[in-house]
């Protein structure tokens, strides 16, 4: 018991004195989370726009398609970019196997599902009406397209940050492409994995706790605004 | 012409919800679409408002012919806007909503603030400016579309039953608001109702629709029924409520019939056996209307009867008073 008291409060000190290595595999983690979460977007919900609103064959089928990779195991992720991405593969040629954007990629497929669905869900929600009065306004189809986007923005929103919460905590896809290189690819859950290999509990404790912060930011987060959704 | 439609067609799947043959709606006027529920009106005033586009047939729209392609519709949706029966406001300030079509037709940001007080002002809602739009009660929200609906400067409003959720006091406003747009900003304006009584307050012009067409004559009272044969082989229309009414109908079998409220006449209960298609009923509404008066009698179903000053004067009806109810063979017409 003693081990784990002293264990947190060196962990605690480590937060307090802002610990050099402590800080740089956060802003490792943030960066590669951040920039991740940011591409899925810029793809995610258009894309959950565009399926939400149009009608084509096989709809359903890439919905339920989209809800199954909500489930993707990260190390299934890992394995299929690694196939791509090692030196045999088919862009092998690229030198992105253990480096920051190949945790982007790998994230990126990851995460993608998660924006889109939820971008689906928010998009269906809103009345056809919306469309119509923005149409009778004199909208073109983008004005349109914004109107709806802000309509569902609460929904959208919380979809982002679901994907950001996601991409923060996985270990699989960041160990098997980032190689967890000191100060480079080791972000907090590979950090925290390696220090607990060697037994030593102060760090991993520290960034757990780090973790637990940004999660329950996250979380504070999507409260709010699904709070305000509702107003 | 403002609006010509000749054989105009539109069905959702096997069901055909518009059938016109040729209907032209006139520039500068307030035209009242009447018919019950059903009858297509919705469908018409989104065909009109080129947001639905039909399945067959021609529009003209300012004597041009309408081209259904995406930009053509875009460019005509700058002149005619709708205001739906239960308007939808984005979730924003009153004065966003109202300012939303003005920034989208790139007018600069101080010009755009006049015009949004200005607008909020003829509808009576300067005070909720910054008010969020989703917490207005009905009545307001259907003053807020009709401002925002102005700002588009249109040479059409339509307006999908503008009265129908509202209270007395908007109802009165809303009317107020609609005659001023039509007299004074010479805005065509196209309407929907049920209500006969608005249609003929309101309108320079009432179109009747009945199942998807133009009706020629005024349908009112229009109930389901179903024709039998009495024991003396008389024709009788069954309605929902028990009620029989005697007819000269051919048809047999479940139909819908229209009482002329013209043809009803009103007298008062006597020892005499009442003649046929005579019901007792209560006198439940009056109102005067264009040197006319209409009454509401409940006789099991509320009928709508129209009955010249002079004759209102000689029965001297008044409100909770039992009457007869005759309604003669020629003035119900079975569809």
């Amino acid at each position: 018991m003693d081990f784990l008291v002293d264990s947190f409060l060196s962990a605690l000190w480590l937060i307090w004195s802002r610990d050099a290595e402590l800080l740089l595999v956060i802003q490792v983690s943030l960066k590669v989370g951040g920039t991740s979460t940011l591409i899925a977007s810029g793809v995610g919900i258009p894309a959950g726009f565009f399926i939400a609103f149009r009608t084509f064959t096989g709809k359903r089928l890439l919905i339920t398609v989209l809800n199954t990779l909500l489930a993707l195991p990260t190390v299934v992720v890992g394995l299929f970019v690694y196939a791509f991405l090692a030196r045999r593969g088919v862009f092998g040629s690229f030198d992105l196997l253990y480096t920051q954007k190949a945790i982007i990629i790998g994230q990126v497929i990851l995460i993608i599902p998660i924006v889109t669905t939820f971008t689906i869900s928010a998009i269906s929600r809103i009345d056809d009406s919306y469309r119509k009065t923005a149409l009778t306004l004199g909208a073109n189809i983008l004005q349109t397209a914004w109107v709806i986007i802000q309509e569902a923005r609460f929904g959208i929103m919380a979809s982002v940050i679901l994907a950001f919460g996601r991409v923060i905590a996985e270990v699989g896809i960041s160990m098997m492409l980032g190689g967890n290189a000191k100060g480079f690819t080791r972000t907090m859950t590979t950090a925290m994995a390696l220090e607990y290999d060697k037994g030593e509990f102060v760090l991993s404790i520290a960034l757990g706790l780090v973790l637990l912060m940004i999660s329950f930011g996250v979380n504070v987060c999507l409260n709010i605004i699904q709070g305000r959704a509702r107003v | 012409m403002l609006y010509e439609l000749k054989n105009l067609k539109k069905a959702y799947g096997q069901r055909t919800v518009l059938d016109l043959d040729r209907l032209c709606l006139e520039e500068n006027k307030i035209l009242a679409l009447l018919g019950p529920n059903g009858a297509g009106k919705t469908t018409l005033l989104e065909i009109l408002a080129f947001l639905d586009r039909p399945n067959t047939g021609a529009i003209w729209f300012d004597s041009k012919r309408v081209n259904f392609t995406l930009g053509n519709l875009m460019t005509l949706r700058k002149e005619v806007v709708l205001v739906q029966q239960q308007p939808i406001l984005f979730s924003t300030t009153v004065f966003k909503n109202v300012e939303f079509p003005l920034k989208i037709r790139n007018i600069p940001k101080a010009k755009r603030g006049r015009i949004v007080e200005d607008l909020l002002s003829l509808v009576g809602m300067e005070m909720f400016r910054d008010a969020i739009a989703h917490k207005l009660s009905g009545g307001e929200t259907q003053r807020v579309a009709i401002a925002r609906a102005l700002a588009c400067s249109p040479k059409v409003i339509l307006m999908d039953e503008p009265t129908a959720s509202v209270d007395v006091e908007n109802q009165i406003t809303i009317e107020r608001i609609i005659r001023e747009i039509n007299r004074e900003k010479r805005i065509s304006v196209i309407f929907t109702t049920h209500n006969l009584i608005q249609a003929s307050r309101l309108a320079d012009e009432t179109v009747f629709l009945y199942e998807g067409r133009v009706a020629q004559s005024i349908y009112e009272n229009i109930f389901s029924g179903q024709i039998e044969v009495d024991e003396k082989g008389d024709k009788f229309c069954l309605l929902q409520n028990g009620l029989k009414l005697h007819t000269h109908s051919q048809k047999v079998g479940s139909t819908r019939i229209s009482i002329d409220p013209n043809t009803l006449r009103i007298s008062k209960p006597t020892d005499d056996l009442p003649e046929r298609n005579t019901f007792k009923g209560a006198l439940i509404q009056l109102s005067s209307e264009q040197g006319r008066i209409r009454a509401l009698v409940d006789v099991g179903i509320p009928l709508s009867v129209l009955i010249p000053k002079e004759e209102f004067e000689d029965l001297q009806l008044s409100v909770d008073q039992t009457v007869y109810l005759t309604c003669p063979e020629e003035g119900v017409e079975v569809f």
